[in-house]
Parts: structure tokens; C-alpha cells; sequence
């Protein structure tokens, strides 16, 4: 059964699962999916490609797929895909990719608090928590259970490693490796997010072997590269430590310095 | 005579006073109670627990008494109050209590400015000033005639004084004694807040007083604990230096520094 407001309007074509709740004055467009149990609060518009998970929380006055803030794009036939679970608070703005066929993917069990922009091509991984007018700038790509702190704008193409944690009121504008903490301006390496770590279960071996990781990459004086090199001759098989380097190697914009 | 839209849906449960307005598409939920001569914009929506004054304005697209942004909030009856005359400009979140008070409270002839948020258990004190994108996260404490200019953000449970100021773009991570403008990255001391004294008519014996104390808090090379020593021998019956102290004492996140 679907609970629709009378004065909601939803698309016939639109494909809406069970026990969707769409509120007063929401609009769901034509090409929209739409998983089971999901709710939607007033005032909210889902544009066409839209693919929204099951048990979601939208709430008041989000606007999902809307055509990307790219100058002279037209409008593409490109996806905003919100995973299962996720909670997005009121006036999130989630636009769609800027190619045809990409997607804009934001993952399971996120939290985006309210006012936060997730812009085109953008990748938010599991569990992440997105803090209030956190601007996410295109392309960008954030790992499972990273936490963004509040007002912290994320320059294009920037990558947020799993597990780390990015201040309040900074902005990232290089990558942020994997396990960390990362604030102040210009954005720097703070440590290793041990609290979170611990809080999701990783045992101290795995904290030791990640301090020894970002020890050499920060506190031997080698730059990134020599200690690419020495990370791979002294933790040789360390699944952590392997993570840590293929992160290193896959950033184009460089890791954030000390 | 209320005069409520006709798309307007507001619910007959709803106290709702003499002479209230409410715009286009708003929707006042059934646990609400608002006072006389309120007007409520557009688009607005007012959820379960609010109790809004008498001759507040709530512009358009904002969103009161909305559940909060906390992970252990678990659907808990709670309150968000608002004072009479305050101004709440548009597309504001302004978020009720969790079960650790059960209430926000919004004090009288507060200005709210347009994107703004006042987080769960939040207490913003009479006529304080939130200009536009403020950020305040939960459980903080704004005494009254407080300033905080735009783009500025607090962190959960800090608490800023009465008459303080914080300027444009910074982020509040830690106590902010009265009567001081607060500025910088980290956040520290940059002044006394002498407009406030210009506006509010400060008597010079008073305006001698809070100089004497912040001199000695911050320019006599004493610590804190040292200093409140020091201004607990030098002026005992003083108003200014009673208030600083009692601010210092009841202080968890500690004052900012110079």
C-alpha cells in the first residue's frame, strides 16, 4: 500500500514500491524508482533518473536528480542513486551525472544532514555521515563510513579515504587518505582516527600497524614516494598497509600534507 | 480573523490563535500550538511539538520542530519553543529537543536568518541575532543579545555568554565568556564586543569594569584558574567580574584562549 498525499503529484510512470509514503505537495517525476517503505516528506521533488533504495528517510524540501550545476549542460539522461537505509534531511540537494549513463551514487545507511549538496558524479560509499551545508563538489569520491564535519566544502575531484574523519569548518581540497583525521586550513593530517576505529571494532594490532603506516608517510621526513617504498618493504603483506598504498596510487590531486 | 491559504493544510487539532496567517502549500501538523497574530510564509512546515509564540514570522520553506539529526533519537515526545516576536527568515531548520532535555527553546525577539540551523536542545536566549547560514549544533547554550554573524557554526554543547560576538565565517569549538567579540582559526579572543555597548547603553563604569576583568583574564599572563584567583581578591562585590566567574565555573568545553 502506498500512502500518498492528495496533493502530491506522482508520476504514473513512476515505479514505487510498497508502503512509500510520499508527502504534501511532493513531485516525483516520470523515470524514478522508488524501494519499499520508503518516505518521502513534503515539498520534495525526485527528477527523472532518480533510483532511491528501500527504508529511506527524505524529508522536507530535498530535491533528488536534478539536472547537474554545470554550465551549458542540457539535460542528460544520467542517474542519482540512494542506497538503502539512508536518511537525507531537509534541503539536500543531490544532482544527477553530468554524462549520459554515469551515475551519481550516494551508499547505504548515510546520513546527509540538512543543507548538504552532493553535485554531479559524486561517490558517497556506506555509512557515511554527511554534517549540515557540507558542499560536495562534482566527481568527488568519499569512502564507507567517512564523516564530513559541518561546513566543510570538498573541492572537485577530491577523494576521502574509508574511515576517515575531515573537521568541522575546513575544506578539503586534496585527498584524504584512509583511517584519519584531517582539519584545519590547509587541510593536514591530524592523526590516526583511532576513536572511530576502536568504535567499529578494529583490534589494536590493526591500529598499530596503521600508526607504523602513517608514521613513515608523515613523521620520517620521506616524501610520498620513498616512503611508498619503505612502507612496502617493511609491512610487505599487510592488508591495511596494501589499502593505505593503493590509496596513495589511485590520487590525482595528491594526499593532504602534514 | 485567521486567515490561512486555501492550499494550506493545517491540521484541526492545532491550537492556532487570533489573527494568524498562514501562506501557500505551508502545513502546520496536529501538535502544534501557535500564538496570536503570528504569520507563517509559504511552503513552511510545522511539525509535531512546536510551540510558537504570539507575533512571530516565519518566512517561507522553513522547517520547525522537525524530528532532530541525532543517532539515538528514537521518535521521543519533545518540544521546540519559540518566543513572541522573534523573526524566523526563510529555509531555517530549527530542530526539536531529544529525550537528554526534551526541548529547544527559542527565546523572545530572536532573528533567525535564512539558512540557518538550531540544532536538538538547543536554548538561544532573548534578542539574539543568527545571521544567514549559521550552523548550531545540539545541546548549545546562546545567552541573550548575542551576535552571531553569517556563515558562522557552533559546536555541539558550547556555551557563548550574553553579549558576545562572533564574526563572519568561524567556527565556535569552544566557550565564549560575555561581552566578547570571538573571531579567528582556531577560534580565540580578538576584542571586547563594544558595539553592544554602544547599542545597549552600557553605563562607562560598567564598560571600566569589563575591561579590567578581560585584562586581567587575558593580558596578565595568568591561566584561567590563576586569573579568576586573581579577580576574586581584586574586585569581590564587582557585577561584571561575579558573571565572568560564574561563566568560567560552570564552563565544560572551556573559554577560548587570546
Amino acid at each position: 500500500m502506498s500512502l500518498i498525499h492528495p496533493t502530491a503529484i506522482v508520476s504514473s510512470k513512476a515505479k514505487i514500491g510498497e508502503n512509500v509514503s510520499v508527502g504534501a505537495f511532493s513531485i516525483i517525476h516520470d523515470d524514478v524508482e522508488i524501494g519499499n517503505n520508503t518516505s518521502i516528506a513534503s515539498h520534495c521533488v525526485i527528477y527523472n533518473g532518480a533510483r532511491i533504495g528501500n527504508n529511506c528517510k527524505i524529508y522536507q524540501g530535498v530535491s533528488i536528480s536534478h539536472i547537474p550545476q554545470v554550465s551549458k549542460i542540457e539535460d542528460v539522461a544520467s542517474f542519482a542513486v540512494v542506497g538503502g537505509g539512508t536518511t537525507i534531511h531537509e534541503f539536500v540537494t543531490i544532482h544527477k551525472a553530468s554524462k549520459e549513463g554515469n551515475i551519481t551514487s550516494v551508499g547505504k545507511n548515510v546520513l546527509l544532514m540538512a543543507y548538504a549538496h552532493i553535485a554531479h558524479d559524486v561517490f558517497i560509499g556506506d555509512n557515511c555521515i554527511i554534517v549540515n551545508t557540507v558542499q560536495i563538489g562534482g566527481h568527488v569520491h568519499v569512502d564507507d563510513w567517512a564523516i564530513i564535519g559541518g561546513s566543510t566544502p570538498i573541492h572537485q575531484f577530491c577523494k576521502v579515504g574509508k574511515h576517515a574523519m575531515v573537521g568541522a569548518g575546513f575544506k578539503v581540497v586534496k585527498d584524504v587518505p584512509p583511517y584519519v583525521l584531517a582539519g584545519e586550513e590547509p587541510m593536514r593530517f591530524i592523526g590516526l582516527n583511532s576513536v572511530g576505529l576502536r568504535r567499529r571494532g578494529f583490534t589494536a594490532e590493526q591500529l598499530d600497524i596503521l600508526k607504523k603506516v602513517y608514521k613513515i608517510i608523515y613523521d620520517s621526513g620521506l616524501n610520498v614516494s620513498q616512503a611508498k617504498e619503505q612502507i612496502k618493504n617493511e609491512l610487505p603483506s599487510e592488508p591495511l598497509a596494501t589499502e593505505v598504498l593503493n590509496f596513495i596510487d589511485g590520487s590525482i590531486r595528491g594526499i593532504i600534507p602534514r | 480573523m485567521v486567515e490561512i491559504h486555501p492550499t494550506a493544510i493545517v491540521s484541526s487539532k492545532a491550537k492556532i490563535g487570533e489573527n494568524v496567517s498562514v501562506g501557500a502549500y505551508s502545513i502546520i501538523n496536529d501538535d502544534v500550538e501557535i500564538g496570536d497574530y503570528t504569520k507563517i510564509g509559504s511552503n513552511s512546515v510545522v511539525y509535531n511539538g512546536a510551540r510558537i509564540g504570539a507575533n512571530v514570522k516565519i518566512m517561507n520553506s522553513a522547517s520547525i520542530s522537525h524530528i532532530p539529526q541525532d543517532k539515538k533519537f528514537h521518535n521521543e515526545y519533545s518540544l521546540l519553543f519559540i518566543g513572541d516576536n522573534s523573526v524566523i527568515c526563510d529555509f531555517t531548520t530549527l530542530h526539536r529537543g531529544t529525550e537528554a532535555t526534551g526541548k529547544t527553546i527559542i527565546g523572545e525577539n530572536v532573528t533567525i536568518s535564512q539558512y540557518s540551523h538550531i540544532a536538538h536542545d538547543c536554548i538561544i536566549g532573548d534578542s539574539v541575532y543568527i545571521g544567514s547560514f549559521v550552523q548550531i549544533g545540539g545541546h548549545v547554550e546562546i545567552d541573550e543579545f548575542s551576535v552571531m554573524e553569517d556563515f558562522t557554526s557552533v559546536h555541539q554543547f558550547c556555551k557563548l555568554s550574553k553579549f558576545t560576538r562572533v564574526q563572519a565565517t568561524y567556527k565556535v569549538s569552544m566557550d565564549v565568556p560575555p561581552y566578547v567579540c570571538v573571531g579567528g582559526k582556531p577560534i580565540r579572543f580578538v576584542g571586547l564586543n563594544t558595539e553592544a555597548f554602544n547599542q545597549h547603553n552600557f553605563f562607562q563604569k560598567k564598560i571600566d569594569s569589563i575591561n579590567l576583568v578581560y585584562a586581567t583574564l587575558y593580558y596578565s599572563g595568568l591561566n584561567f584558574s590563576q586569573a579568576k584567583d586573581k579577580l576574586k581578591s581584586d574586585l569581590p562585590n564587582d557585577e561584571v567580574a561575579n558573571e565572568v566567574i560564574e561563566f568560567l565555573n560552570k564552563s565544560t568545553r572551556g573559554i577560548v584562549g587570546k
